[in-house]
């Protein structure tokens, strides 16, 4: 089945992952405390640090949720480890161009990089705009081949309607397709998506760098090209855990294998459609827009929480519910992740509201929500995967002895953080400020509040790098 | 909704899921071999959906009408102010302003009566957001450049309103603001 070569990248990106995230919290427990005060750092660094914190965090949980798919999907199709060894080699090298264009070249214009604001920067070396775009694009290319050699993968398996599993709308289907590939593949197509705007929107921003004025931008395209993108990648990110949490839940608690139903697919198959368009709820600030947008972005944010909620969710609380099973660090975290997903989901649907959505935009409220699914949500399941994994080769693991401590120290580290910033939204203190100003000097102390409990957080991170880095480390060293 | 009840709600609605979660892996724990989880999943899967989705339902029906674009939509406004924004200032004015040479004047609006704020930017986008006399977010639009986006309101309380940018434009973007009256 899977081979050493495939255990051994796994664990390299585990290692990159994990590594590149502690640099990125040390940067967001900085932003907070320049919030609130503590330090004072010139206002592009701060954004610059913004700027690296976003991307990153993106992009490592993103490359997180296709490694740990890429490893399991080896049980039922071949995968291609050149193209992952592909995508890790892109990867490093455009988070290192990505990194000196905002470190060194003090790019700052946000992981969203709005247009025309990459062309307007005060502050940042006049090269840095051009070497962002350029990462971006080395990014694109290596998660484009990952995710369509994926995708082909399991076509090569599966017909298109097996691996959407529609034989399973009809009773008795006689092809069982497990949950794991029809997850995997509808996640995969809405990263595809996500990729190719990523890449008409780099094309346009390209022509006009290139085009010395003569060619310009529609401003309200590219902003919904840059959410189309940004949205959904987002979100399939999260997904791509959840195909893991299909997979391994079961499987880690001692009970039978969750199974393809009529319901499951059916969910699967109209998140497809919703979470397609759901990120007009980024534009409803744009009068301008058309109104029908606006009201399809609020109808399939609302309805996207029906199949998460109603099948994904009932199925890990049935799955929990007075059964008898066993309980690891990998189950837990799946299930407190499962947990940070519906409160950040909670926040988001009331945000995705209209009429709150004007009294909340761009307040701090945004990166709570979504802080919350993915600090509390997503990182947890992408780590109760990396310690299933570090654990599959190890010899005699003792049950970590600390693990009851670390979950509560990261509950109560993730809890305040994220508490700091739904209370400084209802403040309404607004995001992406580097220092607040004085009428609203009642958002410093709230930033101090998020500092300290994220660096509680961190504490509970760096204990679970170092017991799951130390046996990754183990498997690389290994003989293969 | 008020920024205060909408925390609370959140708040509510987090603890409730914090206690469902805590309910169900503690079922878990102290579960004998023998038990048999969940009667009747299925039927009870299709209620919790079928409320959830009446619940969204009168949500949906109750707060789209109360949208920006749907207020005061056919109320002739009172007083117009164009305004148009650049990294790092907002230039307010009763009359159109020159893009190429913009210049504001201060504002003085009626309180009670329809105003239209025609927003743009002549750079990249900003955020046109409107702080009432205790520091609270009361309404926003986006300014976008080659766009108007017409933002209407009706101040009830005389006093001095801020503006503050809220879409992020750049190094200087915490610092972008102006004021007006109403009276
Ligand atoms: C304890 C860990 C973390 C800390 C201390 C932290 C801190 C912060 C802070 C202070 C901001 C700026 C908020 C503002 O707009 O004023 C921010 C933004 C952001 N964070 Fe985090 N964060 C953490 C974890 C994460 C994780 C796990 C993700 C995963 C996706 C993430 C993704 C982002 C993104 C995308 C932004 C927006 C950047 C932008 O505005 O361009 N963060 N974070
Ligand atoms: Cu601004």
């Amino acid at each position: 089945m899977e081979s050493i070569k495939l255990r051994k990248i796994t664990s390299v990106w585990i290692l990159a992952v994990f590594v590149l995230f502690i640099v990125s919290i040390i940067l967001g427990i900085l932003m907070r405390l320049n919030q609130g005060g503590v330090i004072n750092q010139n206002p592009v660094t701060f954004y610059a640090n913004m700027t690296t914190h976003g991307l990153t965090m993106i992009g490592i949980w993103f490359v997180a949720g296709m490694a740990a798919i890429n490893y399991l999907m080896e049980r039922y199709v071949k995968t291609s480890y050149t193209v992952n060894l592909i995508a890790l080699v892109l990867t490093v090298i455009g988070v290192l161009m990505f990194w000196v264009s905002t470190f060194i070249g003090k790019f700052h214009a946000a992981w969203t990089f709005l247009y025309p604001l990459p062309f307007k920067l005060l502050g940042a070396e006049s090269w840095s705009t051009l070497l962002f775009l350029l990462a971006l694009t080395i990014f694109g290319i290596g998660w484009l081949i990952w995710s369509v050699s994926l995708m082909t993968q399991i076509l090569r398996k599966y017909s298109i309607s097996q691996a959407f599993a529609w034989q399973h709308f009809k009773k008795n289907p006689s092809v069982d397709t497990p949950p794991f590939i029809l997850i995997s593949m509808i996640t995969l197509i809405g990263v595809i998506a996500s990729l190719l705007a990523a890449v008409v929107l780099l094309a346009l921003l390209f022509a006009e760098y290139f085009s010395n004025g003569s060619f310009v931008n529609d401003a309200l395209l590219m902003k919904n090209l840059t959410y189309f993108f940004g949205h959904t990648i987002a979100n399939e990110m999260l997904y791509l855990g959840l195909a893991v949490i299909y997979e391994l839940f079961s499987e880690v608690s001692g009970r039978p294998k969750w199974k393809t139903t009529w319901y499951v697919a059916l969910a699967w198959n109209c998140t497809l459609v919703f979470i397609l368009t759901a990120f007009f709820h980024h534009l409803y600030m744009d009068f301008v827009q058309p109104e029908g947008f606006q009201i399809i972005g609020q109808m399939a944010s609302y309805l996207a929480s029906l199949p998460a909620a109603g099948v994904t969710v009932f199925s890990v609380l049935i799955a929990v519910y007075r059964t008898k099973m066993k309980w690891t660090l990998t189950n837990l975290l799946f299930f407190i992740g499962v947990a940070g997903w519906v409160i950040g989901g909670l926040g988001a649907v009331i945000d995705a509201t209209i009429s709150n959505n004007v009294v909340l935009h761009n307040t701090l409220w945004v990166p709570a929500h979504f802080h919350t699914y993915n600090a509390m949500g997503n990182v947890l399941f992408s780590i109760g995967f990396f310690y299933w994994f570090s654990t599959q080769f190890a010899e005699n693991i003792k049950p970590e002895r600390f693990t009851k401590w670390t979950l509560a120290t990261l509950l109560i580290g993730g809890a305040g953080f994220l508490l700091a910033f739904y209370y400084g939204g209802a403040d309404s203190i607004p995001r992406r400020y580097s220092v607040y100003p004085a009428e609203l000097s009642i958002g410093a102390p709230w930033a101090v509040v998020g500092a300290i409990f994220a660096t509680v957080y961190l504490i509970a991170i760096l204990v679970f790098f170092y017991n799951i880095s130390k046996r990754c480390l183990k498997i690389l060293s290994s003989p293969s | 909704m008020h920024q205060n009840s909408i925390l609370l709600l959140f708040l509510a609605l987090a603890v409730i899921a914090v206690i469902v979660f805590t309910y169900v892996y503690l079922s878990s724990k102290n579960a004998e071999q023998s038990e048999q989880g969940m009667a009747q999943p299925l039927k009870k899967r299709f209620w919790f959906l079928l409320i959830l989705f009446v619940i969204l339902a009168i949500f949906a029906s109750v707060t789209i009408p109360k949208s920006p674009y749907f207020l005061f939509a056919d109320e002739t406004p009172a007083k117009i102010v164009h305004v148009s924004s650049m990294q790092f200032a907002f230039f307010l004015s009763e009359h159109a302003i020159d893009p190429k040479n913009p210049s504001g004047e201060p504002i003085e609006l009626p309180v009670n009566e329809l105003v239209e704020f025609r927003v743009t930017s002549l750079d990249v986008n900003h955020g046109f957001a409107i702080y009432d006399g205790s520091n609270r977010l009361i309404t926003q639009t986006q300014a976008m450049p080659g766009y108007v986006n017409r933002l209407r309101y009706k101040f009830t309380e005389p006093g001095t309103y801020n503006i503050l940018c809220l879409e992020y434009c750049g190094m200087a973007h915490q610092i972008m603001r102006s004021s007006f009256i109403v009276k």
